[in-house]
């Protein structure tokens, strides 16, 4: 059997093995973690050196299996997916405020990596419906774990997730109708630009758009994300966001003929933009720490989706590098944002923006962490936003005429350097700072810190990732 | 007749998205999303006729979506629950109008 159908099923026989057994015990959950990671990587490996395989399950042949696809970036994306699993599991366990101990959280969260992990290796547009509602359902139960005043903001979230679904089953029923066929690469050589595609696509796109909180489809995102347990917000901004943008990209870049996608470039290029100003700006506003990480959530997602929409309108193959770099350094960045701040309005007893006063000194290593993640949202060199940036920036410079998408980013980092700015100025005004409540929890601090400095550390392997990307992607 | 069918089931899923647009109160978004969920079966359906055989495949999705769409809702509820019944007391108290979202 393949590693990476592996890396799928330990996981899931985790959570299965959890709810059968009644036993809420982490460390279960990050032993499968560490286990799905290992396998992840040797598939990873094997991708390396071997390419994209096929993996047809249950040995059916072609129109009638369900085929997994195992690509360089999903492998990618099943790494990814493991470490940060394997992460904030073992925050979750370790932490004094993770109010996930012995909770539902465990078999929730493994059934949410083995979702994942078959939405990365699926390759059928159905199949990519049950995994999105499978995502759904399961993050909506993660975000009640927080108790009864948490069911507000999950139901509106289920609400919209499941409207957002039919949107896209709609989208998938009036392709089949009109190609009868699901395999996405048998798809891909049918597709002609006539209106039946025009309006499943459109369809398909609003519904991914509107589970992957783009603007202006996000208002649902900062209540849900903010009012979860720090682990599951956590996990719900660095992937569960990641899965619709994943099947748009795929969508947009295979399926879709490429004078629909040109048509359609400029509009979601200009919808990222738009995410960049105004989740910026309302990050820039929010009273709470955790909401105000949420929005930025939100403005980071706008450039991926302005990497989407660019690449789709110039037909560049290099800026797919630009978004799956943004996916993995925002990814990496908003853990160590949401546990910092998770650990810091924990110990300082206030969810207040204003509560961090002073926090440089009463929780210097869960501030460091905050900052360094920040760091990397704005893009400052040598993190792994900067370089996600600098290939995006690097088309846009080329040419004069394509400077004023560039005028756009540089406004997004300037609203993203004044929000992650607001609270670092804050935790440096020590003439008067909360104390915190009783003893920081050390552990959990430098476990923030962690995939901070690996989204730095992303610096190191720069010009081999960008190539390696670059042949992968194109 | 084919044609008929499908336009119903267009309607009957754009019927569904005005009404959780429109409508405020939970039990009846909850229904709004249930009617949705039935025009796109429908439309499935309707498809699965379109050539001289009847399509399986699209019958098979239609009966995964249906256990989708059952499962869903039944969590909707129970997570309406509460939200419902807070309304209610403050409805009693208060003389408040509907339950809100």
């Amino acid at each position: 059997m393949n590693y990476a159908v592996i890396s799928l099923l330990i996981p899931l026989l985790t959570a299965l093995m959890l709810l059968v057994t009644r036993s809420r015990n982490g460390w279960w959950v990050i032993g499968s973690s560490t286990l799905s990671l290992s396998s992840a990587a040797v598939a990873l490996q094997s991708v390396m050196h071997g390419g994209s395989q096929w993996l047809n399950l249950g040995d059916w042949e072609s129109p009638l299996a369900i085929r997994f696809h195992l690509m360089p970036v999903s492998a990618l994306l099943l790494v990814f997916t493991a470490l940060i699993h394997l992460l904030v599991s073992i925050y979750a366990e370790r932490s004094r405020h993770s109010q996930t101990k012995r909770t539902d959280f465990w078999p929730l969260a493994s059934l949410l990596h083995a979702g994942l992990a078959a939405l990365w290796l699926s390759n059928d547009l159905f199949n990519w419906y049950v995994t999105l509602e499978l995502l759904g359902l399961v993050s909506v139960a993660l975000v009640t774990i927080s108790g009864p005043k948490a069911y507000g903001p999950a139901l509106r979230y289920l609400l919209l997730s499941l409207a957002a679904s039919l949107f896209y089953l709609l989208g998938v029923a009036v392709l089949y109708g009109r190609y009868g066929v699901l395999d996405l690469a048998v798809l891909a050589e049918l597709t002609d630009a006539g209106p039946t595609t025009r309006l499943a696509l459109v369809l398909m796109t609003l519904g991914l758009m509107l589970k992957a909180a783009c603007w202006p489809l996000h208002l649902w995102l900062p209540p849900a994300h903010a009012s979860a347990p720090t682990a599951v917000s956590a996990l719900l901004s660095a992937l569960v966001v990641k899965g619709p943008l994943f099947i748009l990209w795929m969508l947009w870049s295979r399926v879709a003929p490429s004078e629909l996608a040109v048509q359609a470039g400029p509009l979601l290029a200009l919808a990222g933009i738009m995410a960049l100003i105004f989740g910026g700006w309302s990050a820039l506003r929010a009273p709470y720490i955790k909401t105000l990480v949420a929005y930025s959530t939100v403005a980071q997602l706008g450039y991926a989706l302005l990497a989407l929409g660019l690449l789709l309108y110039w037909q560049k193959p290099e800026l797919h590098v630009a978004l799956w770099l943004f996916v993995l350094a925002h990814g990496l960045a908003k853990v160590s944002m949401f546990l910092a701040a998770g650990e810091m309005q924990g110990a300082l007893g206030s969810k207040r923006v204003r509560g961090l006063k002073g926090a440089t000194q009463t929780m210097p290593v869960a501030m460091f962490a905050f900052a360094v993640a920040g760091g990397s949202l704005i893009g400052l060199p040598p993190s792994g936003g900067f370089l996600a940036k600098w290939v995006l920036l690097r088309e846009l410079l080329l040419q004069p005429v394509h400077w004023p998408w560039a005028a756009g980013v540089l406004l997004g980092t300037l609203i993203s350097a004044a929000y992650v700015f607001r609270v670092v100025t804050l935790a440096f005004d020590r003439a008067n700072p909360t104390r915190p409540s009783y003893d920081p929890d050390r552990f959990a601090q430098w476990l923030a810190l962690l995939p901070a400095i690996l989204v730095w550390g992303m610096a190191l392997i720069s010009r081999p990732l960008i190539e390696w990307l670059t042949g992968v992607t194109a | 007749m084919t044609l008929t069918y499908l336009a119903t089931g267009a309607v009957l899923w754009l019927l569904g998205l005005h009404a959780l647009l429109v409508q405020r109160q939970v039990l009846r978004q909850i229904i709004a999303i249930n009617v949705m969920g039935s025009g796109v079966f429908m439309v499935m359906v309707a498809l699965a006729t379109r050539g001289t055989s009847t399509d399986p495949i699209l019958h098979a999705l239609v009966v995964t979506g249906l256990v989708v769409a059952v499962s869903a809702t039944a969590f909707a509820l129970r997570l309406a629950l509460p939200v419902i019944k807070a309304s209610r007391s403050s409805a009693k108290s208060s003389r408040a109008v509907e339950p809100k979202l």
